[in-house]
């Protein structure tokens, strides 16, 4: 009898720990999304015109699981406490669909951080950056976006220069191949914004132009975000499952 | 093998040596060798050096036409105009310079290079014939350079090997968003299916077999109270009835 209720304490004990565990990641969750949504990074302009916004639909649905699963852990240690079986009962399924969600929000994730392939990338900058008739304003803010990320990070086109030589585009049919084999942006700039060697930079003489691509600039913040709101929601949902089957197996044992 | 011969043949019969190395695009690693329209050649350090007086000047022509030019043609005139290549002239003549612009030898760590096509602002003018113009296309073209005393030639670099140029694709010839799942999404996808998939069992298991109260009573319970109850056995009777 005696070891029996020690059992009975240490499951208590032990769903009472995993639920303060999961209250705690909760806040933590709704915390990362809510500085993901809220704080873009400089390319996001470009991962806008992509339409393709999963990442913010991801970070969106985890807040809220974030904060569900904070009131869900409340209620679980309340229910295990008090080993009351209809609490216990109403809380297992509502994590169960509070587990629903954050793995629809984490495979969101990771599958946008997926998509976003150099090739993206390039067909969008090759088509319209430097369009000369802007259909909309998200081509101007293309255009700025990407002379900011070239001038920011000494880099040029999304793999190279070569980018500009290999494929024609909006900028190549507005800007002669002899006068501007690649943007101005992609030279090393002086103070004032000018070629510290427009010639060297023409040639491609190495110091004076960009050689680098800007893609690795681009994908890594973006990258972050998308990996922290999978497998952050990954780890989460592997402890939630240990939690829960533990928490069944305690419902079942309780007297009616 | 004929056009070595040819070569060979015509320096002898108009007194005009041949020199070398023969033109060739640049060896520094520069970026731009070769674009659409330019590209970019040694200059020709220490190869004209016995002819002080020359003005030294590069024939552009195509590859098939590279035979065809005649070392005699004057530069400047509209035989040889940039702006008339390459439909009415097979071969045009630009960047003159005099030997002095080519100081020998070349100092080590210099980027001594010439770079044919830069010159944008005078491709249409036909006042302009000595125009170094963006090429007009892909080519194959070949170069050589030609030392001119006045307008006598003196002195030139066999033909270069022929030069191509960059051709560029359409980007709707890049492929479009690539669907590759990388390793880590099929891991998250697969693993939460399965989770998921073996806590909607437990939980319908645990309803089906725990809902109707069978499950209560083994660990959990407290143990249950014993209760003393007076039986009253059938076989005492009332003795007084039965003695009647």
């Amino acid at each position: 009898m005696a070891k029996s209720d020690d059992c009975v304490h240490i499951l208590q004990g032990l769903l009472v720990f995993g639920n303060v565990v999961i209250g705690m990641c909760g806040i933590a969750l709704t915390a990362e999304c809510i500085y993901v949504v809220s704080n873009p990074h400089g390319a996001y302009p470009l991962l806008k015109a992509t339409e393709n916004s999963d990442i913010h639909a991801a970070a969106w649905i985890g807040i809220f699981v974030g904060l569900a699963l904070f009131a869900l852990s409340i209620l679980g240690i309340i229910a295990v406490i008090k080993a009351s079986r209809t609490l216990l009962l109403v809380y297992i399924i509502l994590m169960l669909i509070t587990f629903a969600f954050e793995m629809a929000s984490s495979i969101t994730a990771a599958t946008h951080q997926d998509s976003l392939t150099p090739n993206v990338f390039m067909k969008q900058m090759l088509e319209r950056y430097q369009k000369s008739e802007p259909n909309n304003n998200s081509d101007n803010e293309l255009t700025k976006t990407w002379d900011e990320l070239m001038r920011q990070n000494h880099c040029c086109g999304v793999n190279g220069p070569s980018d500009w030589q290999e494929y024609t585009s909006a900028f190549r049919s507005t800007h002669s191949d002899a006068d501007y084999p690649w943007p101005r942006a992609c030279c090393v700039l002086d103070a004032k914004g000018l070629p510290v060697n427009l010639d060297g930079c023409k040639l491609g003489v190495s110091g004076y132009y960009n050689s680098n691509g800007c893609y690795d600039a681009i994908s890594g913040p973006v990258n972050a975000h998308a990996w922290g709101v999978a497998w952050f929601g990954f780890a989460i949902l592997c402890w939630t499952f240990c939690v829960l089957l533990g928490t069944m197996f305690y419902w079942s044992g309780i007297e009616y | 093998t004929m056009l070595p011969l040819l070569l060979l043949l015509l320096p002898a019969a108009h007194g005009i040596a041949e020199v070398g190395p023969r033109p060739a695009l640049t060896r520094e690693q520069l970026e731009g060798v070769t674009t659409a329209s330019t590209f970019v050649l040694d200059q020709p350090r220490c190869t004209f050096k016995d002819f002080g007086d020359a003005v030294i000047w590069l024939v552009v022509a195509l590859d098939k036409d590279a035979s065809k030019f005649n070392n005699s043609a004057g530069p400047g005139t509209p035989e040889t105009a940039f702006q008339r290549f390459p439909g009415a002239v097979s071969a045009y003549m630009t960047l003159n310079a005099t030997l002095g612009s080519y100081p020998c030898p070349k100092p080590a760590g210099d980027i001594t290079v010439l770079r044919v096509g830069s010159e944008t602002s005078c491709a249409g003018d036909e006042s302009r014939p000595t125009c170094n113009g963006p090429l007009p296309g892909p080519g194959p073209y070949r170069v050589k350079f030609l030392a001119l005393e006045g307008s006598v030639p003196v002195a030139e670099t066999a033909w270069s090997m022929p030069i191509t140029l960059r051709t560029a694709k359409s980007p709707s010839s890049i492929p479009a968003a690539g669907s590759g799942h990388s390793a880590g999404m099929i891991a998250i996808t697969a693993i939460l299916s399965i989770l998921l998939a073996i806590l909607l069992a437990a939980l319908v298991a645990m309803l089906v077999f725990c809902g109707s109260d069978s499950c209560g009573s083994s660990t959990f319970s407290k143990p249950e109270s014993v209760t003393v109850r007076r039986y009253n056995t059938h076989h005492v009777y009332d003795q007084r009835a039965a003695r009647l």
